[in-house]
């Protein structure tokens, strides 16, 4: 619909922000390292070597890009129609939970059967956990922030009730975990030893599907228009009550995929590291995209890096949250950068106009 | 039917409703002054990570000053920064309230790990002087309220107090009043020569005090000294629920805490019989739960109202 | 010469893009009402607003009483006697009449407690001194617009206004109310030597209650007079700077088979009480039905029962000979209907989409637009916008802006050139020219006779009487929810509409109708 798609696309103003953001973010991540005592250069330094030093760690990024990129768009998909889908890391965890136990109920079945009914079931549980806030969204109008963050708590108690419980690993030593997969259902390795499983394909499409869906087709185009005004979309004949449950659903299936995925791919049974806060992160990164998909995918790379990064600085003594605060201060700036510039140019202005007005009064007195 | 009535007699003893006014307490601080910002026209959903680290610069003042006293210094001192940190986007920026919400939560969890593990190293923050138990010597020999009302840490007190006096300052000060116009209609205060956004400054600096002393009774009056982390643990969302559910008056987000308090304290009766974790699950479905009702609730209220009022074009 | 209220001296006032006041001089002498008119978007509201502290002209500058204005707020232009009621009330709904009426100024108990007993004291002395009855501890939410409108003249004069400003006072009021409101208006300027400042663009008005009249256009004041040497003719081709000539609509055709039939309607408002009170009419194609009311009495919630945006509870409509039960807008739409929402921001268009993003809803499901029924064709799709953007010569920056960045008038056309191009049998129209100027207005108002010769049945509702009378065939008049009178546009005066739209004549009803 664009004359010059790649100009327009390239949105000069949000990238020079967005780098502002990041530099300043790196800037006050520094003066944390160098408060706490230590060197800022020495800690990024190990950021990056603990991303790039070997090829188990490249496999282990784009591994986790995988999960920011997936989770990320899910929650663009609920943005897109208006409604907040912060209930992932719920969905995700339960999606991982009941993936892996369908995997090992149906021990002995083909990986043909197994794989595709563990994906159907990571999507159906990861939905359902999604429609419930969807529909008390739209037919009762209750705040979906709320009811999905309660729902993850909700989600994590329960898998660590049926981890502890009914599904717990026979090993005494396990306190809470399922039965691991058996090695035949196990996603191939793309990089040995690293986390990267044949996953990050399925992930790729997914990924471009939801991109194709929301920018290229009349569905994309009435998502759009629903999250930009969505009474404006009702009266123009789009039914978008469904239209948002079902994005809402979609996006927690996304969610319970991924969780399948990090089972299926790297865990190859379900304890709490199948997710620590993952889609909140996901969340975050999501919101520094703002809610654009092609950024989103580059950001989850850009993030993911960070995130393994800064898992190299635990070597040297530097605790990895240091991680968490550079990513939250690029969002407080992001999301502070229309107010700043509103209030540089509202004052340079009010400046012009006192100018303005003292130069005309000079001007009257010469007259006069 | 005798385990039924040994279940129900631990559920419903002294001792539970003496853990439901401990376990009350943060989050009834929190949603009070989630009540002020609410009045004000700010969904503030970042409630979480104020909590968050007002329960460690509690801890971390009590260990530098070696006194509980000390500690409450400290999150006073940081409850004014982070709601004026907080406004600054909020009021100032405009920014989304929910983006700075979210990032605040988040923001507060990676830094208060990150200085927890860089100060405390990894074993965590534990055994700081912490706020010492009110014993009133009276209460003690009347039975069951003895037990119940006896031997808190100042906090629990404290929250009773601030109460009244926030109900007093919402309903019946001027103040109250700009506070309230503020977020209902700011152009009413614009055009009588009070800014708005002062009114939005002040409500979140109050917020983030009151927020902070949540996170303080957190680590200082509630455990001993100690920071866990995360040990927020979305009390923030339930607080904020909770301030819903009082329709931002304070007094009935007391109460609404009050009832988080007690589900969270029978969850903690029933683990003899029943898994943690599934107990664990009770206060925050019955958020859920609660949500759901006081729209429902609402929007009964609405069409009652509506019954009530005389004539619609309004000729009088 | 009498003694000065106020003084502009060459104010100017600039907002980004817009030049709202263009180098306005102008004195308010003490103790009159001056009317101050001109079109929307002439600037009167603005120059207002200086007075009473809300904007700070960019150059030039204000006396109040004689004295030079420092600083423009409106604490200061309080202090200086100045009291504005908004056009928008500036009210706190769940607050009590006295609540409102002290606010910034409250009485107090031991220095920190509202004190209620006194606000409420102090409201009934108010309401005793300027006659203005109204119950200080009612809640504004519950009562009507014209006591709403008291509360803010007591406002005023509880901060000790002499200069009461008076932004469109009248658009919200009935009749009976209105002149209520003169007769205050008169009463304090006589029995308490205020002066009156009073906006408007209703001239009948000014010639009512006036002493002097000013009249703006695009920011400039164009000319100051008293009013007993001016007629409403002159205000009008002074306000729109030519003789308003409109030419004559060419109107072709019968009317044809019945398209929209609403029988014994009910509908409730947003606040639950019924709004529609067991209505019925008929619309027939080749014809336009035009409703005159003064808002807020049904007729907003009629359209949007018809168009499927409001739930019906009782009755029933139907469009081309089908019922419209159980249908959301979608499929109403598909039983042959568009729609001209009475406000466009929020009902009409997207204001984040382009401009082609905002022509092609409705149609962009449709084949020629997808590829495989799913892939959107872009190229066919701008091609088509284009299209539509030059047939109702939308002015622009093209297709690809925003639409909220666009003006009124051209963001009205972006969706009369929608929702027309949809060569619907029915048509839906509300306001379709508010905001909108002058020549925009001639434009859209040949696109609807157009639509009325080739056979569409429309329903139109508007304030605006001239453009009721000038679209419509039949008109009808609501009140409260209720048909008051069923006429022919071309055999009743304007005059006689005003006394149906404002009251329940039952019993006259009718008496017109042929």
């Amino acid at each position: 619909m664009k004359n010059n798609p790649l100009l327009k696309k390239l949105n000069l103003r949000y990238l020079v922000s967005l780098l502002i953001s990041i530099v300043l973010a790196f800037i006050i991540g520094a003066g944390i390292l160098a408060l706490s005592g230590f060197s800022p250069l020495k800690a990024y330094g190990a950021m990056l070597s603990g991303a790039f030093d070997s090829a188990r760690h490249v496999g282990d990024f784009l591994e986790y890009a995988m999960v920011l990129c997936i989770c990320g768009l899910a929650c663009v998909l609920g943005a897109r129609v208006g409604i907040f889908n912060v209930g992932g890391e719920g969905q995700l965890l339960l999606g991982a939970i009941f993936a892996c136990q369908v995997g090992i109920w149906l021990d002995g079945f083909s990986p043909w059967i197994v794989i595709p009914a563990a994906a159907l079931a990571a999507m159906i549980v990861g939905g359902f956990y999604a429609f419930i806030p969807g529909v008390l969204k739209v037919k009762v109008k209750v705040n979906e922030v709320i009811t999905t963050i309660m729902l993850n708590t909700i989600a994590a108690y329960l898998c660590q009730y049926l981890a502890k419980g009914p599904w717990k690993n026979a090993n005494k030593n396990m306190v809470a975990a399922t039965e691991q997969l058996n090695a035949q259902y196990w996603f191939g390795n793309v990089i040995p030893r690293s986390s990267l499983s044949t996953a990050i394909f399925a992930a790729a499409i997914i990924a471009f599907i939801v991109w194709y869906v929301m920018q290229k087709t009349s569905r994309g185009f009435e998502m759009r228009l629903t999250g930009q005004n969505p009474r404006f979309a009702r009266f123009s004949g789009i039914r978008t009550d469904r239209l948002v449950i079902l994005c809402m659903v979609i996006s927690g299936a996304m969610c319970g995929l991924v969780g399948m995925f990090r089972v299926y791919g790297a865990e190859h049974l379900y304890r709490d590291s199948v997710s620590r806060d993952y889609y909140f992160e996901a969340l975050m990164v999501a919101m520094i995209a703002q809610y654009k998909p092609v950024t989103v995918i580059f950001l989850s790379l850009f993030f993911a890096v960070l995130k393994i990064g800064a898992q190299g600085m635990e070597l040297i003594g530097v605790p990895s949250q240091i991680y968490l605060i550079i990513q939250t201060v690029i969002i407080f700036f992001m999301a502070a950068e229309s107010g700043i510039s509103a209030s540089l140019q509202a004052s340079a202005q009010k400046r012009k106009a006192k100018l303005a007005a003292k130069a005309r009064q000079k001007g009257d007195v010469q007259h006069g | 039917m005798d385990d039924f009535l040994n279940i129900l007699g631990s559920v419903f003893s002294a001792g539970t409703f003496n853990e439901m006014l401990r376990r009350a307490t943060p989050v009834a601080l929190a949603a009070i002054g989630g009540s002020l910002t609410e009045h004000a026209g700010i969904m503030n959903i970042g409630m979480d990570g104020m909590i968050l680290m007002g329960a460690f610069f509690g801890v971390l003042g009590s260990a530098l000053m070696s006194s509980a006293w000390g500690g409450i210094g400290m999150v006073l001192v940081l409850g004014v920064l982070v709601g004026l940190f907080f406004a600054l986007f909020v009021v100032k920026f405009r920014s989304d309230e929910f983006i700075i919400g979210c990032a605040l939560n988040t923001f507060a969890l990676g830094l208060t790990t990150y200085l927890s593990r860089a100060i405390f190293g990894t074993s965590g923050a534990k055994g700081y002087p912490s706020l010492p138990t009110v014993d009133i010597p009276f209460l003690d020999s009347i039975p069951f309220l003895g037990e119940v009302l006896n031997h808190h840490s100042l906090f629990v007190y404290l929250t009773w107090l601030l109460v009244f006096v926030l109900w007093v300052f919402i309903y019946k000060t001027p103040y109250g009043f700009w506070l309230r116009a503020s977020g209902e209609k700011p152009d009413t205060l614009r055009t009588a020569g009070i800014d708005p956004d002062k009114m939005k400054w002040i409500a979140s600096v109050l917020c983030g005090i009151l927020c902070g002393l949540a996170g303080a009774h957190l680590s200082l009056g509630y455990l001993n000294g100690t920071f866990a982390e995360n040990m927020s643990n979305s009390r923030g969302y339930i607080a904020f629920a909770c301030v819903i559910f009082g329709a931002a008056n304070p007094s009935k987000a007391y109460l609404a805490a009050l009832m988080f308090g007690f589900f969270d304290a029978i969850g903690l009766r029933l683990q003899d019989y029943v898994s943690s974790d599934l107990t664990g699950i009770i206060p925050y479905a019955i958020t859920i739960i609660m949500m759901v009702y006081v729209v429902i609730r609402g929007q009964q209220k609405k069409k009652h109202a509506a019954k009530r009022l005389p004539d619609p074009a309004g000729k009088t | 010469m009498q003694e000065l209220a106020v003084q502009f001296k060459h104010i100017s006032m600039e907002f980004p893009g817009v030049l709202a006041n263009d180098d306005v001089s102008l004195d308010i002498r003490r103790g009159e009402v001056f009317a101050l008119v001109g079109e929307n978007g002439a600037g009167k509201t603005t120059l207002m607003n200086i007075l009473y502290g809300i904007n700070e002209p960019t150059d030039g500058e204000v006396y109040i009483g004689g004295k030079k204005v420092e600083h423009f707020s409106p604490k200061n232009a309080i202090s200086l006697g100045v009291g504005m009621v908004h056009q928008h009330f500036m009210l706190v709904p769940s607050f009590t009449v006295a609540q409102n009426i002290v606010m910034s100024k409250e009485p107090r108990k031991l220095g920190f407690l509202f004190d209620n007993k006194a606000a409420e004291q102090k409201t009934r002395e108010l309401v005793d001194n300027y006659g203005l009855v109204v119950d200080s501890s009612a809640v504004v939410q519950e009562i009507s617009v014209g006591l709403q409108q008291r509360v803010e003249i007591l406002k005023t004069l509880y901060r000790g206004a002499d200069i009461l400003i008076l932004d469109e006072p009248t658009a919200v009021l009935t009749p009976q109310e209105t002149d209520e409101l003169f007769a205050v208006i008169r009463r304090v300027v006589k029995e308490h030597g205020m002066t009156v400042i009073i906006i408007t663009h209703k001239l009948y008005e000014v010639m009512a209650i006036s002493d002097r009249v000013g009249v703006m256009r695009k920011g400039r004041l164009i000319g100051v007079a008293d009013t007993c040497d001016m007629d409403e003719k002159k205000l009008a081709s002074m306000m729109v700077g030519r003789p308003v000539l409109y030419d004559r609509l060419e109107k072709t055709g019968v009317p044809g088979e019945e398209r929209i039939k609403v029988e014994d309607l009910h509908v409730l408002d947003n606040r639950g009480l019924p709004a529609v009170d067991g209505l019925s009419l008929s619309v027939r194609a080749g014809e336009v039905l035009g409703i005159a009311a003064i808002e807020g009495n049904g007729q907003s919630e009629l359209l949007e029962a018809i168009t499927g945006m409001r739930p019906i509870e009782n009755g029933e409509i139907s469009i081309c000979g089908q019922s419209i039960r159980g249908k959301d807008p979608g499929e109403i739409r598909q039983l042959g209907l568009a729609h001209i929402p009475e406000d466009r921001l929020a009902t009409g268009v997207s204001r984040d989409a382009s401009v082609t993003d905002n022509l092609i809803v409705g149609r962009h499901r449709e084949k020629a637009f997808n590829r495989f029924g799913f892939h959107q064709r872009t190229s066919t799709i701008e091609r088509y916008a284009q299209q539509v953007y030059d047939n109702f010569d939308i002015r622009g920056a093209g297709l690809e802006v925003n639409v909220g960045s666009m003006s009124g008038g051209n963001m009205q056309k972006v969706v009369v050139a929608r929702e027309f191009s949809f060569d619907t049998p029915v048509l839906i129209i509300a306001q379709p020219t508010r905001g909108v100027d002058v020549g925009a207005i001639e434009f859209i108002h040949s696109r609807i006779i157009e639509k009325r010769n080739a056979g569409c049945a429309i329903l139109l509702c508007s304030a605006d009487l001239d453009e009721v009378f000038r679209l419509s065939d039949r008109i009808i008049t609501m009140y409260e929810g209720h048909i008051t009178g069923h006429f022919k546009a071309s055999e009743i005066s304007k005059e006689e509409i005003g006394y149906y739209m404002t009251g329940d004549r039952s019993g006259e009803e009718a008496v017109y109708e042929k």
